[in-house]
């Protein structure tokens, strides 16, 4: 189930808090333990949520469960319904009363919100990738971490994140997916069932789905962090708020960083040894992508030009037919490979939300066969420079 | 000739076959699904080195030789494996392990072509003198990589104090002083000894036919002449290398990882401790443990904290791990609940519950085609039947875990710390 809310900077703490509240327990199994029990008598059940930006600029409150299908149960148990009735009660019915969280719970809640925000720094990647969000997307909620800052968390109190939880179910706008080896007509009757009883939830000022494209800065902003590391992580964004040929935008990334035989991976790594990894990611939605690598400190302003050199090189002289055909290959493996994995084709329909017509695996690969070389090149030639970060020991260039 | 080994647990039939070149190949074909993924594994990983081959003198190699040698073996002379699966469309890639290294695509399409690449360059190696120094450079960003990382760190300062001569206490990929040693010929010394097929296990899980899987392997896979190669012994003792390990390194709150030392015995005796040992340290530590609910009620661990078994070739051991103000305290604590269940083994429903839980968890790992074939490679590395943990766990009994309580050495143990220092 996805929620999504607005994304106000303030409430970000209170938020996350209740998301983590929302599977810890609920009204009928009031601690962790309890739930545990009842997930591990159900083989293992998993049930679990976060908070994250969503793909439209929005608050993307989660909550997921999986369990085994059915026909694996050893008694004959009726897992899928017994599941989606958990769930239910867990965001329908959590362990609170009186407008607030369990005063105990919610202490546990910060307490280990806390820990996850102050921990960002345990993964360097992460840590760089957070600190050079907050530049790259300046006054964009992209810019800011979902889970809010250490101070903010220590605010929690059971009413504010019991607030923010009562918010959510009055004005989010609501996903429900299922995936996986079932028809889910079991999970649909329940599903309906619970979301359709009067539980003095009254519905208004809807979240209004829509995403705002990231502005190119006038000038590129660059920007260098230092902390005890071995290694330096480089992170280029550039943007293109005007691009529109959605198609030809993703396999301009993928051909430049995002597929085994990229070429950052051929270029940059392969012929001239400057890295163990470098690649590409970003959003057609947002406009912008991020090119990132991990490297020596001495070769920060090498990985840099190498980085702007492949990016100039689509745009001087397009990509090769090799280009588009591993590109095409690729993708094609990953489009069938999603009928396999019940997260995978979950997500897949996830991430499509902000197109205004959902478009299945085969709709996707029917138009993207159609991209050209020119329509790539013309993709690149509209993204500038808008930030470089850097994060090393300080000894680099 | 083919066998078929059927799982009457989880309703699986996996084919195996032994090629007349010594590579074993094991295939699961599974309905409904469109992908496959192949394997392709030599029981050659970091703590392969020391070695003999015929009777020879032992030859030793810098540390993270495998590993090098997995990075190297992607090159040929003419096209790269990289991209050769390029033209295919595969997703494919390596893995170094302690004790293993294997190969692999994942593809919906061009299976049997993606196969016979997968067969053909890794058994076709590619070294020179400018290509090894080529990749050097890439390796030792790989290793600093991993040296910034503090939950890596502190898994592999565990090892360091467990073992006192065992190799897996050494880091996989080396380091960078390690690997500077490292040239074409050690290269090809650790291929010729290694990459031998009777070595060598193929395994395919998904959407494949096997007779397909056959056919290729009757083509590409090339007899060699068999070799006796032989890793060296070690001497590893029962008493653990160090009880405390603590490193420094820019973290928020200490990451702790506590390792209990227990002789290996190999062979099935590996598979039941490591079933037993999931069941028991899950009833103790898990989730549902009374243990977790008062650390954490208490501050000492959060949602982080975790316990599992650590299992391979020469090692095996349970661990709990996580983040704490206090590793000690934790550390502790951990040791008195062992005493405490020891005089009050816990009651039989929740061994039962717990293993419910563990076979679920199994039974998933086979709705998923890599989940698969991982499980039956790792099952061919350790020489058992493909479905022996899953068999193993769906049959456990009550008796044999608190036996298995009862032996273990609750002071045998090391916990690795990594603290956190100023920015």
């Amino acid at each position: 189930m996805m929620f999504y809310t607005e994304y106000d900077e303030i409430s970000r703490a209170d938020y996350a808090a209740a998301a983590y509240i929302l599977t810890d327990c609920c009204k009928r199994f009031p601690s962790y333990s309890e739930l545990s029990k009842r997930l591990a008598e159900l083989y293992d059940a998993s049930l679990n949520s976060s908070t994250s930006l969503g793909t439209w600029d929005k608050r993307c409150t989660s909550v997921r469960a999986s369990i085994l299908a059915d026909r694996y149960a050893l008694e004959g148990e009726k897992l899928e319904e017994e599941m989606c009735g958990l769930l239910c009660e867990c965001v329908l019915n959590p362990n609170a009363d009186n407008g607030a969280f369990d005063e105990q719970v919610t202490a546990l809640m910060r307490s280990e919100l806390i820990d996850t925000i102050d921990s960002v720094i345990n993964d360097k990647a992460a840590y760089a990738a957070q600190n050079a969000a907050r530049t790259a997307f300046v006054g964009e909620p992209q810019a800011l971490s979902p889970n809010g800052t250490h101070e903010q968390a220590e605010k929690v109190t059971p009413q504010s994140a019991y607030k923010a939880y009562r918010k959510i179910l009055e004005t989010a706008h609501i996903e429900i997916m299922c995936a996986g080896s079932s028809d889910f007509s079991a999970a649909e009757t329940i599903f309906t069932r619970s979301f359709s009883v009067n539980n003095g939830i009254m519905r208004h000022d809807i979240c209004q789905t829509s995403i705002i494209p990231s502005p190119l800065k006038s000038e590129p902003v660059y920007v260098s962090d230092t902390m005890p590391m071995e290694q330096a992580i480089v992170r280029m964004y550039f943007k293109a708020p005007d691009v529109s040929d959605k198609y030809a935008n993703i396999m301009f990334v993928m051909i430049l960083g995002g597929m085994t035989m990229s070429r950052f991976f051929r270029n940059i790594r392969e012929k001239q040894s400057l890295c163990y990894y470098c690649a590409a990611t970003g959003s057609f939605y947002k406009k912008y992508l991020c090119a990132y690598a991990g490297v020596q400190p001495q070769n920060i302003k090498r990985t840099q030009d190498a980085i702007l050199s492949e990016i100039n090189d689509i745009v001087e002289n397009g990509v090769s037919d090799e280009d588009i055909s591993a590109a095409l290959l690729e993708i094609h493996n990953t489009l069938t490979t999603l009928y396999d994995s019940a997260n995978a084709i979950g997500n897949w329909y996830l991430n499509r939300l902000p197109d205004n017509e959902i478009t299945t695996p085969e709709q996707y690969w029917e138009e993207i066969q159609k991209v050209t070389s020119g329509r790539i090149q013309a993709v690149a030639e509209q993204y500038k420079l808008d930030t470089v970060y850097t994060l090393s020991g300080g000894d680099g260039e | 000739m083919t066998e078929k080994i059927y799982s009457d647990v989880i309703k699986e039939t996996c084919i195996k076959y032994l090629h007349k070149s010594g590579v074993t190949v094991y295939m699961l074909p599974m309905a409904g699904y469109s992908s496959a993924v192949a394997q392709f594994s030599t029981k050659f990983g970091s703590e392969d080195n020391s070695f003999s081959v015929n009777g020879g003198a032992f030859q030793k190699v810098p540390d993270g030789t495998a590993h090098y040698l997995e990075h190297k073996l992607f090159e040929s002379e003419e096209k790269d494996a990289f991209s050769l699966f390029a033209q295919t469309g595969a997703a494919c890639n390596a893995g170094t392990s302690f004790d293993y290294t294997q190969y692999y695509f994942s593809c919906t399409d061009n299976f049997r072509k993606n196969l016979e690449i997968l067969l053909s360059f890794v058994q076709d190696p590619y070294f020179t003198p400018e290509n090894v120094e080529k990749e050097r450079g890439i390796i030792g960003q790989e290793i600093t990589m991993y040296r910034d990382n503090p939950s890596w760190r502190v898994f592999t300062n565990l090892l360091e104090g467990l073992y006192s001569v065992n190799p897996v206490r050494n880091d996989i990929a080396g380091t960078v002083e390690s690997i500077a040693e490292i040239t074409d010929k050690t290269l090809y010394d650790c291929y010729n000894a290694y990459y031998n097929p009777a070595n060598m296990f193929l395994c395919v899980a998904g959407n494949f036919n096997p007779d397909e899987v056959i056919a290729v392997c009757e083509e590409k896979l090339k007899s060699r002449e068999p070799l006796d190669v032989k890793t060296a012994d070690f001497d590893e003792p029962i008493e653990v290398n160090k009880k405390r390990v603590e490193y420094s390194m820019p973290i928020a709150k200490p990451l702790f990882e506590i390792g209990f030392k227990r002789a290996y015995k190999g062979g099935q005796s590996e598979v039941d401790d490591y079933i037993y040992f999931n069941i028991l340290f899950d009833i103790m530590f898990g989730g549902t443990s009374e243990f977790f609910t008062e650390m954490r009620d208490r501050g000492l661990v959060n949602e982080e904290f975790s316990d599992g078994v650590f299992s391979g070739r020469g090692h095996l051991f349970p661990f709990v791990r996580g983040e704490s103000p206090d590793p000690d305290a934790v550390a502790e604590e951990v040791r008195k609940t062992i005493r405490k269940f020891k005089s009050a083994p816990p009651e039989k429903s929740e061994f039962e519950r717990i293993k419910r839980m563990t076979y679920g968890a199994l039974v998933r790992d086979f709705g998923s085609v890599a989940s698969v074939a991982d499980t039956i490679s790792e099952a061919a590395l350790a020489g058992i039947n493909p479905f022996s943990v899953i068999n193993t766990a769906a049959g456990a009994e009550y008796g044999k875990m608190l036996e298995m309580l009862a032996n273990l050495d609750e002071d045998n143990m090391c916990i690795s710390i990594i603290k956190g220092e100023d920015k």
